[in-house]
């Protein structure tokens, strides 16, 4: 842990991906057996499921700490001479002013490049990805063997629900039409 | 002297958090109104005429889907809406409602051809007129766009407020993330998108400014002279204008999903509208149909809709009468900036008024109108502004 930035978290990271992934990962993947295969299996799916948004939240934490890292780096370097000697509260908010500047600046370049683009995206996709495999698993561990209503089912209900109101609306607007052409 | 500065300053953020702890009454959208209209959750609001004989031609104006419309009427001396009653004209509002479960399965297609077209038939029934205004802001100027391709015959004019139209541009922050969104995958968990999703996105686009330095702001905006009466009335009015706008921001409703969808993929990735290829329920959306009068209002530092998002419109309708307007102000700015409630309203007045009398009837003025127009126009030729 010698160097100053934060690659050393993220090689720390990558080791630890790279040994999951040849290890407790290929044990979590290999294919279930008995009565409970089905449900084990997709059980064992959450691990992986997991370790892709933990592997994104990484990458992401990652790149922020650097953007923190160059942003403070930016402002020593403004306001390295300026705060030598007695510090006032008028120098305070000088250094206040120029370190919202440099912050605001460093962090909005850094989100308008194709490189924050793409690291959202995969965050992103793997944060659903996670979300709906655990509203599955909630469903199908608690919510169906009490017998009570799923998203699944709701959503179903509301798209019969918008295609019958739909209708309805169409029904309406010809019988209304036709009421004035008589 | 130091010292005495850093007491001050002590003293300024204690009398803030002394505000804060006793927080004073505040409320948006005061402007009397009415609910003359709703279709599920959607609310035609008619706002109540401030001069005895209104322009004839009424103005419905279209807010985004993405929160509230009531930025346009947020504090009295900061309403677009009480300008434009004042200045004599007849003011509809949508209020789209916040969405449901039972809502997500909802289109662009709903929101344009049903609601939006309901509404416009609603007022139109009420007035008597065949054509009226429609002023679309933000998502709501787009879907107005939309609107007046499909429905040339019920719109007398057509004004866009920051409407983007163009997605293909990287100079605005949204744009460049939006090519990137796995949409389907966020659409398909969520079903109705989460309104707090989208503002943390908005919070992104300048977390630093938005999480930290506005909060400053406003301690700095505190003044601590002890006894000073009037002092005190600038301290409530400052806390009272910063809590409407923290409100408006937050107040996110959540999103349909499919419109959603549809919105991101046609509009954000794939740019549909603007080369006339978007379809809605299978019926093309051409700009060309667009032959009403256009006036194309945007702000210079936009950061969420560019100007590069906004100007292609005017060329790309067939209408003659048409104006591009550029205002030096940002998003937000253009409704509630006290420069731009001098400038930006009273130039859509000016613009309007002409348009909306009676076709061939030399409908007169309303009085409490003719008194101000030439005094406003002097005024307005000393604005910044660019006129295309």
């Amino acid at each position: 842990m010698e160097k100053s930035n934060f690659e050393s978290t993220q090689e720390f990271f990558d080791m630890w991906l790279k040994v999951y992934n040849a290890t407790t990962g290929r044990l979590v993947e290999m294919p279930a057996m008995g009565p409970a295969r089905e449900k084990s299996e997709k059980m064992m799916k959450g691990f992986s499921t997991f370790v892709n948004l933990y592997a994104a939240g990484m990458d992401s934490i990652s790149n922020f700490q650097s953007v923190f890292m160059e942003a403070m780096r930016r402002v020593h370097e403004k306001t390295a001479t300026e705060l030598e000697g007695e510090i006032s509260p008028e120098k305070c908010k000088d250094f206040y002013k120029i370190w919202i500047e440099t912050y605001s600046e460093t962090f909005k370049e850094f989100l308008k490049s194709g490189h924050f683009a793409s690291d959202m995206r995969k965050l992103n996709s793997y944060l659903m990805e996670f979300q709906k495999y655990n509203r599955e698993m909630l469903e199908e561990n608690y919510l169906k063997p009490m017998n009570l209503p799923t998203k699944t089912e709701i959503d179903e209900t509301n798209k019969e629900l918008y295609s019958l109101k739909k209708t309805v609306k169409e029904l309406t607007s010809q019988i209304k039409e036709l009421k004035e052409k008589k | 002297m130091n010292k005495l500065s850093s007491i001050e300053d002590y003293e300024k953020f204690k009398h803030g958090m002394e505000l804060f702890l006793k927080p004073p009454d505040f409320s948006v959208g005061t402007t009397p109104s009415e609910v003359i209209f709703s279709e599920d959750k959607m609310k035609l609001i008619h706002y109540i005429p401030t001069v005895e004989k209104p322009y004839p031609v009424p103005i419905l104006v279209v807010y985004a889907l993405v929160n509230r419309y009531y930025i346009l009427d947020l504090q009295p001396d900061k309403s677009v809406i009480k300008k434009l009653l004042d200045e004599g004209f007849d003011v509809y509002v949508i209020d789209w409602g916040y969405p449901s479960g039972v809502d997500r399965y909802l289109t662009i297609d709903d929101y344009v051809n049903g609601y939006l077209n309901n509404a416009v038939d609603k007022i139109r029934e009420r007035s008597g007129l065949d054509r009226i205004t429609l002023l679309g802001v933000c998502q709501g100027g787009t879907f107005s766009v939309m609107y007046a391709a499909l429905h040339p015959e019920k719109v007398k004019n057509l004004v866009t407020l920051v409407a983007p139209v163009n997605f293909d541009t990287d100079k605005g922050i949204l744009h460049i993330w939006a090519k990137s969104l796995d949409v389907d995958s966020i659409v398909d968990n969520y079903g109705i998108v989460p309104g707090d999703f989208l503002n943390a996105g908005f919070l992104l686009t300048d977390p630093i400014r938005l999480m930290i330095d506005k909060y400053v702001g406003l301690f700095e905006k505190i003044e601590n002279k002890p006894g000073d009466k009037e002092g005190e009335l600038r301290n409530e009015e400052t806390v009272k204008n910063f809590l409407r706008m923290e409100k408006w921001i937050f107040d996110s409703p959540d999103q349909a999903g499919e419109t959603f969808r549809q919105f991101m993929k046609d509009c954000y990735q794939k740019n549909l509208l603007i080369k006339n290829e978007m379809k809605l329920n299978g019926k093309k959306i051409n700009l060309k149909n667009i032959t009403m009068p256009l006036l194309n209002v945007m702000a210079e530092f936009d950061h969420l809709v560019p100007t590069e998002a906004s100007k292609p419109l005017t060329e790309a309708v067939s209408s003659l009468d048409k104006e591009t307007l550029v205002f030096p102000t940002g998003h937000i700015g253009i409704f509630v900036g006290s420069k731009s409630q001098k400038e930006v309203c009273p130039r859509i007045a000016e613009w309007l008024k002409p348009r909306s009398l009676l076709d061939g009837t030399g409908e007169e003025k309303p009085e409490s109108a003719k008194e101000k127009t030439s005094e406003q126009k002097r005024k307005n030729r000393r604005s910044k502004v660019i006129i295309k």
